[in-house]
Order: structure tokens, then C-alpha cells, then sequence
């Protein structure tokens, strides 16, 4: 070590040194500030890549086409089987629509004789998929809709069928989606039609395990598994996907929604529910109302004599 | 070396940015959103000890830093941590550089490999200790063989394309001095 100092020190002045030496410390501070203060950092996140990932834009989305269209030639060779394949999922699926047509008038029928009002808030913004998070150790996308938009922080994304991850990270242009399947992803979940409560917690493998299910013996391979509106974080009742047990015996969730084909997210808007906190004044308000009449009336025949 | 070395070192530490950038544009490509199984080499980390230990003057320590931050921040990683690390290990590697210019390739490898091993163990401790979530130990694992077994490749491609080599014994390096 003395040698090689001795050798460079021609090479590296003491300035350069110094300059190394408060770059290094410039860094720590900066990893010791996010682990202390992570929102703030999380926003200054989020504003380099609202400045950067549109810029690279116009070159992301004929390179992903170009690829897909590559893996889509690849995927001609067993175009006959494929074919044969999706006429035999076409027929199951001529008898579920049957069944869900069905099911729908029926339930208009029902929702109509109850006369419910469903939550008429629950509408949603599409965004595209502009990238992903470039490391294979963590599972998120980027949206190409933010603040712009009005996305706020802990909304849900989902695609045309399940829930995909939480809006985590909004930029001016874009937000950050942390997908079920990442590490940091922890939701709480209902499994029907057993109703048990549990969380969803992901653990970068493509089916994440259901962990804390108050009766497991209750749970089948195959319940389907909702979000429960717990923690006041999503609405309730967003689908998943299925109960999956794979050979450990663990469950899993078969997701919902199409994980390999990512291209448009739904960001379901969510204000949150009003509550009633304070159920003692609804029966008797605290001033009485025909006091603060009488109060008026004085007050506007002094103005008037 | 025929042309001006001024000339010459900006254009390497602009190809080095490119590079870095296009590095990170192909990792944020959204081709796979299914967790993958697997882990690539970190390239952008072999490319830039390679130049380090071949021409120390085209990777400056301000440069290296910047890219490794914005490589921090557009990954989702923890910002400034490994940004931090690989800068005192290019430092630590550019500090050997005289001594293992003359040593073969093999003692280069060597090196590069422990100091890789070094900063990854570092990482993930300092991870641990400070209860950051991490990425699972296989996936890292995979990717330091990975990154280890990439470096000849990218130490070639270096040397026969953009012609990042080392110097030979009275070659005027970049800043004018004589080595």
C-alpha cells in the first residue's frame, strides 16, 4: 500500500485526493439522508427521472417493439398448435360468458330491488408502461402519467383484470408502480369465498405467498383472493388472483393480471371513504339551533330600531 | 497517437457517458416484468474498472460518481450507496494502476474480481445493518460470477474497438506527461 502511494503520488495530487474524498462523503450522505428522511429523497427520485426517462422515450418504444415483434416471430413456428389451443379456450370461455351474462342481469335485478348505490368515485386514469426498473432485483414500472394527471401516492394500478401494484414515487409526468411481486410489497387481501384476512407479501418470485391467513385449513388452491380495503390504502374488493399451493405446501397467488405483457395500467382514483368518528353527536348537536335564531332575530331588530 | 491528446481524452469521457447511458437505457427497456429467475452482468461497473486500470485519466472520479448516482436513482437501488462503493474501489484500483500495468492479465482479473467481491459484501451488509430491504443473496451472487466472468469480454472490446489499451512505455499519456 505504502509503495503504491509513493508511486502515484505524482499522479493523484493531495487536491484530487480531497475532491475523491468529499464525493465519497457527498454519497454517504446522501444514502444516510434517504435512510433517514426517504420521502424527501423519494421525491428528488422522482424528479430525475421525470427529467430523464421522457427524454428517452422517443428511442424506448420502437426498441420494445422491435423485440416484441422478434419474440412474436419466434412465436409463429407453433402457430397451429397455438391455434388449436385457443379454439379449445374459446369454447370453455363461449360457456362462461353465457354464465356471466346471466349472473349480470341477476345482479342488476338484485342491485335494483335493493336500491344500491355503488361508490361512484372509484374512476381511473391509463397510463402507458414507459420502463421497468432496469435490475432485476427490484419489480416496479414506470407510468407515463403523474402529478400532470393527478395521481396521488398509494393509489392502486391494475390492468384490464387484476390488481398489478401501487403507485409508489409521482413525478410532474410520470409515477412509479411497485408491482405485488417486489420485495418491498406488502397488501392486505380477503380470500372468498372463505372470507379469511391475510397479507399478500412479495417476494420477487412471479407468484408472491399469502402469509398470515388467520384459518389456513379454511383456504382451498383456486379461492379467489381480493384486496380488503385494510390500512385505508385501496378500495376493497379489487381482484388478485387465485389461491395456489405450490409443493412446500405454501399458499401463493396465481396473479390476475398479465404480468408478462405490461403495456397500459389503470390508476384507480381513491379518495378515501368519509367516516363517522364521533357517534354521540348525531343525536344531539352541541348548540342548539333555536337559540342562535332568537340571537338573530335580537340582533337585526337593534340594527333596524 | 497521432492526434491531440486533449481532443482525444474529451472524446473518451464523452464515449464513456454514452456508453454508461446507453447501458441504462437498455436496462430500463420494458421487456421483462416478470420477476426473472436470473441476473445479468453489471457491465456498466466491468466497462468502468476496465478503463480505470487501462486509462485512469478517461473515468475522473467526478464523472464516475455522477453516473453511478444517476445508475442509483433510474434502478430504484438505495441512491448514493453503491455509487459510493464503486468509487473507492475505482479509486483503490486506480491507485494500483501503475503496479499492475506491467503484472499480466491474469493478476488484473484477480484483482478485479476481490475487489468486486469486497464492495458487494460491503453493500449488503451495510444494507442488513441499516434494515434496508434487499435484493435475495442468489440473484446477487449470480450477478457478481456474472460481472466477474463478462470482464475479459469487456476488456477486449475495449482494446479493439474503442481502443482503450494500455500504456506502452514512453506512449505520451493524455495530460502531456510522459509515463
Amino acid at each position: 500500500m505504502a509503495r503504491n502511494r509513493a508511486q502515484t503520488t505524482d499522479y493523484t495530487g493531495p487536491l484530487k485526493r480531497m475532491l475523491i474524498g468529499v464525493l465519497v462523503l457527498v454519497l454517504i450522505g446522501l444514502f444516510l439522508l434517504w435512510r433517514i428522511d426517504s420521502p424527501r429523497v423519494e421525491r428528488f427520485r422522482a424528479q430525475v427521472i421525470d427529467r430523464v426517462v421522457p427524454g428517452f422515450d422517443w428511442a424506448m418504444a420502437p426498441v420494445t417493439g422491435a423485440v416484441n415483434i422478434l419474440r412474436d416471430f419466434q412465436s409463429y413456428q407453433r402457430i397451429y398448435q397455438q391455434n388449436q389451443e385457443l379454439r379449445r379456450e374459446l369454447q370453455q370461455m363461449k360457456a362462461w360468458k353465457e354464465a356471466a351474462l346471466q349472473l349480470e342481469q341477476e345482479n342488476a335485478r338484485l342491485l335494483d330491488l335493493n336500491n344500491v348505490q355503488l361508490d361512484p368515485r372509484l374512476t381511473f386514469v391509463t397510463g402507458v408502461v414507459l420502463a421497468d426498473s432496469g435490475s432485476p432485483f427490484r419489480q416496479s414500472v414506470l407510468i407515463n402519467v403523474g402529478a400532470r394527471d393527478g395521481i396521488v401516492d398509494g393509489w392502486a394500478a391494475m390492468d384490464g383484470l387484476g390488481l398489478v401494484g401501487r403507485i409508489s414515487g409521482v413525478g410532474d409526468n410520470t409515477a412509479r408502480v411497485i408491482l405485488l411481486t417486489d420485495t418491498s410489497s406488502r397488501i392486505p387481501v380477503t380470500i372468498q369465498p372463505s372470507g379469511q384476512q391475510a397479507l399478500v407479501i412479495g417476494d420477487n418470485t412471479a407468484a408472491p405467498p399469502i402469509d398470515f391467513i388467520e384459518a389456513a385449513d379454511q383456504v382451498r388452491p383456486g379461492d379467489r383472493v381480493m384486496t380488503s380495503g385494510d390500512g385505508e390504502v385501496f378500495p376493497a374488493g379489487l381482484l388478485i388472483g387465485q389461491v395456489a399451493e405450490d409443493p412446500g405446501g405454501r399458499m401463493r397467488v396465481r396473479l390476475a393480471a398479465d404480468y408478462e405483457r405490461l403495456e397500459f395500467l389503470r390508476v384507480l382514483r381513491n379518495y378515501g371513504h368519509e367516516r363517522v368518528t364521533d357517534p354521540g353527536s348525531l343525536i344531539a348537536p352541541e348548540g342548539l339551533p333555536g337559540s342562535e335564531v332568537g340571537d338573530a332575530e335580537t340582533t337585526a331588530e337593534g340594527a333596524d330600531g | 497517437m497521432a492526434e491531440n491528446p486533449a481532443y482525444r481524452l474529451w472524446t473518451m469521457r464523452i464515449l464513456y457517458v454514452v456508453l454508461g447511458l446507453t447501458l441504462i437505457f437498455l436496462h430500463l427497456l420494458p421487456l421483462d416484468t416478470l420477476p426473472r429467475s436470473w441476473a445479468g452482468p453489471d457491465i456498466m461497473l466491468a466497462l468502468t474498472f476496465a478503463w480505470v486500470l487501462r486509462r485512469p485519466e478517461y473515468v475522473p472520479p467526478l464523472l464516475l460518481a455522477g453516473m453511478f448516482l444517476l445508475a442509483d436513482l433510474m434502478f430504484h437501488r438505495p441512491p448514493g450507496l453503491w455509487a459510493a462503493l464503486v468509487l473507492v474501489a475505482a479509486e483503490t484500483l486506480r491507485a494500483r494502476y501503475i503496479g499492475l500495468r506491467d503484472l499480466t492479465f491474469a493478476v488484473e482479473w484477480v484483482s478485479v474480481a476481490s475487489t468486486l467481491v469486497v464492495i458487494m459484501i460491503v453493500y449488503r451488509v451495510v444494507l442488513t445493518v441499516l434494515m434496508v430491504d434487499q435484493a435475495p443473496l442468489g440473484l446477487s451472487l449470480m450477478q457478481l460470477i456474472m460481472t466477474m466472468a463478462v470482464y475479459p469480454v469487456v476488456v477486449v472490446v475495449s482494446q479493439t474497438v474503442f481502443g482503450v489499451r494500455k500504456l506502452a512505455p514512453g506512449d505520451i499519456d493524455a495530460l502531456g506527461g510522459r509515463t
